[in-house]
């Protein structure tokens, strides 16, 4: 790749930010930045939108993106503890239901978008609430008291990281190896790149579409569940903003409004990029009110510097 | 080899083919032609899986087949090369060839491997030596993209291989390549299905030719048949040539000097009042990005314009309108029409920052053009998308003459509508310039720049190759200016 291209591949432009404050924060803050408990602190905090964005990068490759993943998050932990906790299902089963639960609203989703034709935006706005309604109807003021088989999933600790950063890792690398070697995936930078192309190629768009939805739902269930086990309680308000927050990840990180691009390391590190200026704001004891501003104006200056160079690289 | 008997389609009840049987051979170029909505392009979607016939039925090896989609058409091995771009931008190359079957591994996962070699052997048969398998195809010129096009259909190893007026953006060496490409398929047993409108080619290239009209099959004659005699077939009456006089004045209404812009540079010419200056040239050649510059659409680097002598700065479309200078653009689809929006409130759109939106004044606007024109619309309430391309592309003219233009630039003035709708727009285009109006004529039917032209500007990558007076200009000499041939 030449250089000029490397400055436009934003999981190189991305990865440098980070790399360099990383290093200027080890600078300043050696004693408390640079630690194995700072850094598996703030793995364990971007772990779980991590797990959503995966899904959403694949949406947004496809050009579409998916606002009721938060309230999927809630559901899908409220589903499991509610049936561990007023019907004694054994946890597998539970987090089985709370699954298949997230696998049909995806299915709902893509379906009425890429069948019926409803547009992505609207279908899945309304889905929030509506999934929000049914995350409140089951957990209600929350849910606690899980069986030890389903704390174990998210508060136990391997080679010193917690369990959702392996269960992340597990997935960003199964998700990066597929989209980078099966047609299946590559597909979407088809569909998203240019729809009518990706037809006339003989691709069965609208199928792909209902996958993709189906593959965003379930990584929100497995957020939800983790987070839950984490936690160690079912809340109705878990996941609330999250969709925002995943979605300014996956555009930190590479992706376009309007398809055709992104990766799925772009979706890590996006939300690590977020998770560090928090971390930083947080060491550095400026007030947590500052945090929205500061990722607002770096999401409009990272767009904005790549429509310059774009603009300069046409004429 | 592939036979198609009695297919019949229509389309909300209008009747798009009817009754069309027609055999290809391998080993034969079998040529289409037809006016543009004859249904030649109906017929190659049914071909290829994208549609299904009402009536009639798709045969190969005698054997009747029913064609669900697009990769089962491939699968029996019927590849098309589409008129429109069917490419992504953001991919590279090689992912463009192989979109949904790329060369797997025994795990099936992609062979990134062979994909490369598969696509680098494609690209060296197509004689395509300064790009590489992993180039990324938005970087690619339109002859390029045209040309990886083609190798994405021969990367199937089609036995009938349909070619859609395949060198509309080829320059005269790529043209080369792929004509002694057809003829390699035809020497390997391949079936190839011509679809193109320009009679040149298809004289040297083809075996047979069959017209459609209208959507009936009008004969199959083989390719010695004289041009005149298949145009006819076409059109149903020969043209009548050389129909129009000039009125072109000496009073210089533009002036461009040295003008240099995005896809265009060091661009110099005048248009004098009353005259038609044409615009040749293959898509990508930046006739387009000078036109929109002109109109104040997009920026120029450097250089200057002058109209009626007085220094003239287009900074937007607002600017130019205000100095009398209109644009018609070339798809009027995404670029000239609200297309939900009545045949009123479309051409009174241009007036929206000066007048009121006032109905009834909009409508009396519209009624007026609506006979000026020949608008052929139950009234001016109806939305355009309702019409006819003849009649929508119509409208768009109405909305452009209601600012009133001393220079109209128009962009692909007759695409895709009927050889009636076609003369009356070049009557309403040269009426114009007996009121003393100059026109800029952007177009790729080169017959059409030859009919109406005082003068013919060449354009190939960017820069202006010559100006031919009318006397001078001839087929051959303006296509071999249009790439890069002096």
């Amino acid at each position: 790749m030449k250089l000029k291209d490397r400055f436009t591949d934003r999981i190189f432009t991305l990865g440098g930010s980070i790399l360099l404050l990383c290093i200027v924060m080890t600078v300043i803050f050696p004693d408390k930045f640079a630690t194995i408990d700072n850094f598996s602190q703030l793995m364990l905090n971007l772990s779980i939108d991590t797990i959503v964005a995966v899904g959403m990068m694949v949406l947004m490759i496809a050009g579409m993106f998916d606002l009721s993943v938060g309230s999927v998050v809630a559901f899908a932990g409220g589903m499991a503890g509610y049936l561990m906790y007023y019907h004694d299902v054994n946890f597998v089963v539970a987090i089985i239901a709370g699954l298949a639960g997230s696998v049909l609203i995806g299915f709902v989703n893509g379906w009425l978008i890429a069948r019926v034709g409803i547009n992505p935006m609207i279908q899945t706005l309304a889905m929030m609430g509506i999934i929000r309604g049914f995350a409140l109807m089951l957990s209600g003021a929350g849910i606690q008291n899980f069986p030890y088989g389903y704390i174990v999933i998210g508060q136990s600790k391997l080679l010193g990281l917690q369990m959702p950063v392996w269960y992340m890792i597990i997935i960003l690398l199964l998700f990066a190896y597929f989209a980078k070697n099966t047609s299946f995936f590559r597909r979407y930078y088809f569909i998203g790149g240019n729809e009518k192309a990706a037809r006339l190629s003989g691709i069965h768009v609208e199928k792909m579409k209902v996958w993709a939805f189906v593959i965003s739902a379930t990584l929100a269930g497995i957020a939800g569940i983790l987070l839950s086990s984490r936690l160690g309680a079912a809340l109705s308000t878990s996941g609330r903003g999250m969709e925002m927050r995943v979605i300014t990840a996956v555009i930190l990180g590479g992706a376009s409004l309007s398809g055709g691009y992104g990766k799925i390391w772009g979706a890590f590190l996006g939300a690590l990029f977020m998770a560090l200026i928090n971390n930083i704001l947080i060491l550095s004891r400026v007030s947590g009110y500052w945090q929205e501003v500061i990722l607002g104006v770096i999401l409009i200056a990272a767009v904005g510097i790549d429509q310059l160079i774009l603009k300069k690289m046409e004429k | 080899m592939l036979a198609l008997k009695n297919i019949s389609k229509s389309f909300g009840g209008i009747k798009v083919l009817e009754q069309v049987t027609l055999t290809f051979k391998r080993g034969e170029v079998h040529a289409l032609c037809g006016e543009n909505g004859a249904g030649k392009s109906t017929l190659m979607n049914i071909i290829s899986g994208n549609l299904k016939p009402d009536t009639g039925s798709v045969e190969l090896h005698g054997k009747p087949v029913i064609i669900e989609d697009v990769l089962e058409a491939e699968s029996i091995g019927i590849a098309i090369v589409y008129q429109e771009r069917s490419l992504v931008d953001s991919l590279t190359i090689a992912e463009n060839i192989f979109p949904v079957n790329p060369p797997l591994n025994a795990w099936k996962l992609i062979d990134h491997k062979a994909l490369h070699r598969n696509t680098a052997l494609l690209l060296e048969k197509l004689q395509l030596k300064d790009i590489r398998p992993d180039t990324i195809v938005g970087k690619l010129s339109a002859a390029q993209k045209g040309m990886i096009e083609i190798a994405k259909a021969l990367a199937k190893n089609p036995a009938v291989l349909i070619l859609d007026e395949p060198t509309a953006s080829l320059t005269h060496e790529e043209t080369k390549v792929l004509f002694s490409i057809i003829r390699q398929l035809r020497q390997n047993n391949v079936a190839i299905i011509y679809i193109s409108h320009r009679m040149a080619e298809i004289a040297i290239l083809a075996d047979k030719v069959s017209v459609l009209k209208d959507g009936v099959l009008q004969g199959t004659v083989p390719a010695t048949t004289p041009v005149e005699k298949v145009v006819q077939m076409m059109v149903g009456r020969t043209l009548a040539a050389s129909a129009f006089n000039s009125n072109a004045t000496e009073q210089v209404l533009l002036r461009i000097e040295q003008l240099s812009g995005s896809g265009f540079r060091d661009i110099s010419f005048t248009v004098h009042s009353g005259e038609i200056l044409g615009l040749a040239g293959l898509t990508g050649s930046g006739r387009t990005s000078l036109a929109k510059t002109i109109f104040g659409d997009v920026p120029y680097h450097s250089g200057q314009m002058f109209i009626n002598g007085m220094p003239f700065h287009p900074q937007n479309p607002g600017r130019a309108i205000a100095s009398h200078i209109a644009y018609l653009p070339d798809d009027r689809k995404t670029e000239g029409l609200f297309i939900e929006k009545s045949v009123a409130d479309n051409i009174a759109s241009v007036h929206l920052d000066t007048a009121k939106y006032h109905k009834k004044t909009n409508e009396q606007l519209a009624l007026q053009y609506i006979s000026q024109l020949s608008i052929r619309t139950p009234g001016p309430g109806t939305p355009v998308r309702k019409l006819s391309g003849g009649n929508q592309q119509k409208i768009v003219l109405a909305k452009w003459l209601s600012v009133s233009p001393e220079l109209l630039i128009v962009n692909e003035p007759t695409h895709g509508i009927d050889i009636g709708a076609k003369t009356e727009i070049y009557h309403i285009l040269k009426n114009l310039t007996a009121k003393g109006k100059g026109i800029i004529m952007v177009s790729s039917e080169l017959p059409e720049l030859l009919l109406l032209a005082d003068r013919i500007a060449v354009m190939y990558q960017g820069l202006l190759m010559d100006i031919l007076p009318k006397q001078e200009a001839t087929e051959e000499k303006l296509a071999a200016l249009a790439s890069g041939i002096r």
